[in-house]
């Protein structure tokens, strides 16, 4: 066996080539205005409500009577619902983009039925189906919110993988030896890392402002207790409101952050909601 | 004969890899359809240990489809793949310990080049000491040593094929496959990496095919070079013979640059002496006959009674390429000295005639 020395052919790393910085000049009149105008539109009512409220208000809403069991049902089922929809949409668009690239169109159609179907006809249909020890408890609505999250999951998932060449990158993989759990777990889901995060973004953020269903379904998750209070306390009533916001704001942050500062780390694309920029490369050049 | 990489650990140089010889790859009659249309029909072929193959062709012509049957990511519709005697048809591609780089950029974006270079290492469950040792190594004999922790947004598009490559060698493949490697790079890189590969393959002595539709990539590099056509194999050669003594006129016509003259011309062109080799092609009735002739087949000179007129005239350097219209529109290419083209204006007649024996006489 010869052994090789070292041929250096060709020149150092090229750095990727930065984009230059918007600065707040090249920013137009007209943009700030627009943004003026459409920023009122959300920031009127919430000043509004909380001077409405008072700051002092907000204390006293996690003492009220059903807001701890309302706030921690809504949480659970956020994490069901999230748990559960990354691993049903998950394997079924990559298996779409790998094996069935011609259903993706078809795919699209179905996964966005639960936007389409009215929540009543939704709720019905799934009382009809769903098996009857799953009727008397509230876990019920974390398949009702697995249907009704598939639209933004798909559409996630959908746009990470359209990020990446997958069936190149699996070939890649098995061609160095790698079986299928392990091209999963070291090469798709790494690079699906972005895309889940968005899933789950969305998925938390519908579960945790889901009112209708769980309405319908005589269940109290944190936006039911909050209408139900209403009847009982204005202000605290929308201090909760306020709060939830907030803290589902929050919490969404706090996702994003975790999640894509690693990400970005790697070369990992940003995280938007329905679209995962494709990675920075360099085409040509040596 | 290659080791792979999870019986064999060390004994290289800055551990990188190495082999005493390649495996001998043996394609017995391939065939493979995708619904109505034939990609392969009945393709054989065999490498030898060591050597570098080209299959060349046109898109659609099933070059691909051959090497990732090869590759085990295609099952043949019949017909047998098989390395050093073993039928490799029940082996699953993640088995088949066959390095391949893609035409795409394939590396995994969640990893860093040395990470890279040493998935295929983890996947055989070597050490990682050793997996940084002979990334480190690999890495190096590329020539990027200094971009080893770097992500492959990093690199530009040479880089990461380099890497590719490296990644590719790391497990010791009994066969090296390259699909079009080269095609998404500039000009330049293109050249340097072509090199690099053809020096590293040697080298090492892997066994290589190497499919493409650039034929200067094919000629340039490959020990042998297959042109395929409509899923068959045309010929088989060395680029030599393959560019002077084609088999067929798809060959002689998709290999290099060809004119294709009627038979009719070749009084005009003073060669008729060639009668003897139309003879069997006009004995069939119907039949129209050319011979096909490359541009250094033919001479011209500058003439007020000539056959041609200059049409076109393309600088290469130390020739020129003087485009000529015969009678009946009939154009052809002329590659001449640039001194002595140097007086050959656009418009000016010529006398054109053949310099030697044509590449082949064909019916139309």
């Amino acid at each position: 066996m010869a052994a090789v020395t070292g041929t250096t052919l060709v020149e150092g790393a090229t750095p990727p080539a930065r984009r230059p910085r918007r600065g707040i000049r090249q920013f137009p009149v007209w943009r700030w205005a627009i943004l003026v105008l459409v920023g009122s539109y959300f920031v009127i009512p919430l000043v509004a409500a909380l001077r409405f409220t008072g700051f002092s208000t907000f204390p006293q809403v996690v003492h009220q009577e059903g807001f701890s069991a309302a706030f921690e049902l809504s949480v659970r089922l956020a994490v069901i619902t999230t748990v559960l929809t990354i691993a049903l949409m998950l394997p079924t668009t990559v298996y779409v983009h790998l094996r069935l690239p011609r259903l993706r169109r078809l795919m699209e159609g179905v996964t966005i039925l639960p936007i389409v179907i009215p929540p009543v006809v939704l709720i019905v249909g799934v009382l009809q189906v769903a098996p009857g020890f799953l009727k008397s408890t509230p876990y019920l609505l974390g398949l009702i919110y697995v249907v009704l999250a598939m639209p933004f999951a798909y559409r996630a998932f959908d746009a990470g993988l359209r990020a990446l060449d997958l069936s190149t990158l699996v070939e890649a993989a098995q061609s160095l030896g790698a079986g299928w759990r392990s091209t999963l777990w070291r090469v798709m889901l790494p690079n699906l890392r972005t895309a889940m995060l968005s899933a789950t973004v969305l998925t938390v953020a519908l579960v945790l402002g889901e009112f209708t269903m769980a309405s319908l379904d005589l269940y109290q998750t944190f936006p039911v207790w909050i209408v139900a209070f209403d009847q009982t306390s204005g202000p605290i009533s929308v201090a909760a409101s306020l709060l939830a916001l907030f803290v589902t704001w929050v919490f969404l942050l706090a996702i994003t952050m975790i999640g894509g500062r690693g990400s970005r780390r790697k070369g990992g694309a940003e995280v938007s909601l329905f679209s995962v920029s494709r990675q920075n490369t360099h085409p040509g050049g040596s | 004969m290659t080791t792979n990489a999870g019986q064999a650990t060390g004994g290289h140089a800055g551990g990188t890899p190495g082999g005493a010889s390649g495996a001998t790859v043996v394609l017995r009659n391939l065939s493979r359809s995708f619904g109505t249309t034939r990609a392969l029909d009945g393709l054989t072929l065999r490498l030898a240990p060591g050597e570098l193959v080209a299959l060349l062709g046109p898109s659609g012509c099933g070059k691909t489809t051959a090497l990732r049957i090869v590759a085990g990511f295609e099952t043949a519709d019949s017909g047998t793949v098989e390395v050093d005697g073993q039928d490799m048809s029940p082996v699953p591609a993640a088995k088949r310990d066959m390095g391949m780089v893609f035409q795409s950029y394939s590396l995994f974006p969640n990893m860093s080049a040395a990470d890279n270079v040493s998935f295929g290492l983890r996947m055989r469950r070597l050490s990682s000491a050793e997996r940084q040792r002979r990334a480190a190594g690999l890495l190096d004999m590329v020539g990027l040593a200094a971009q080893a922790k770097q992500y492959p947004h990093q690199l530009s598009g040479g880089q990461q094929q380099r890497v590719a490559l490296a990644r590719a060698l790391a497990i010791e493949p009994r066969v090296l496959l390259l699909d079009e490697p080269l095609s998404a790079l500039d000009a330049k890189v293109r050249l340097q990496l072509r090199e690099q590969i053809r020096s590293l393959q040697q080298r090492l002595g892997t066994t290589a095919l190497f499919v493409t539709h650039d034929q200067e990539e094919a000629l340039s590099m490959a020990d042998r070079v297959g042109v395929m056509h409509d899923g068959r194999l045309e010929q088989i050669a060395t680029p030599d013979e393959l560019y002077d003594r084609p088999a067929t006129p798809f060959v002689a016509e998709f290999v290099g640059v060809m004119n294709r003259i009627p038979a009719g011309l070749l009084e005009l062109l003073g060669a008729s002496g060639l009668a003897a080799d139309l003879t069997p092609h006009r004995e069939r009735p119907g039949s129209a006959v050319d011979v096909l002739v490359r541009p250094e087949g033919l001479r011209i000179a500058a003439s007020p009674t000539g056959n041609g007129i200059v049409v076109g005239r393309t600088f290469l350097g130390q020739l020129t390429r003087v485009s000529v219209r015969l009678s009946g529109d009939v154009v052809v290419q002329v590659d001449q000295q640039s001194t002595e083209a140097a007086g050959i204006a656009l418009g000016d007649p010529v006398d054109v005639s053949l310099a030697g024996a044509p590449v082949m006489v064909t019916e139309r």
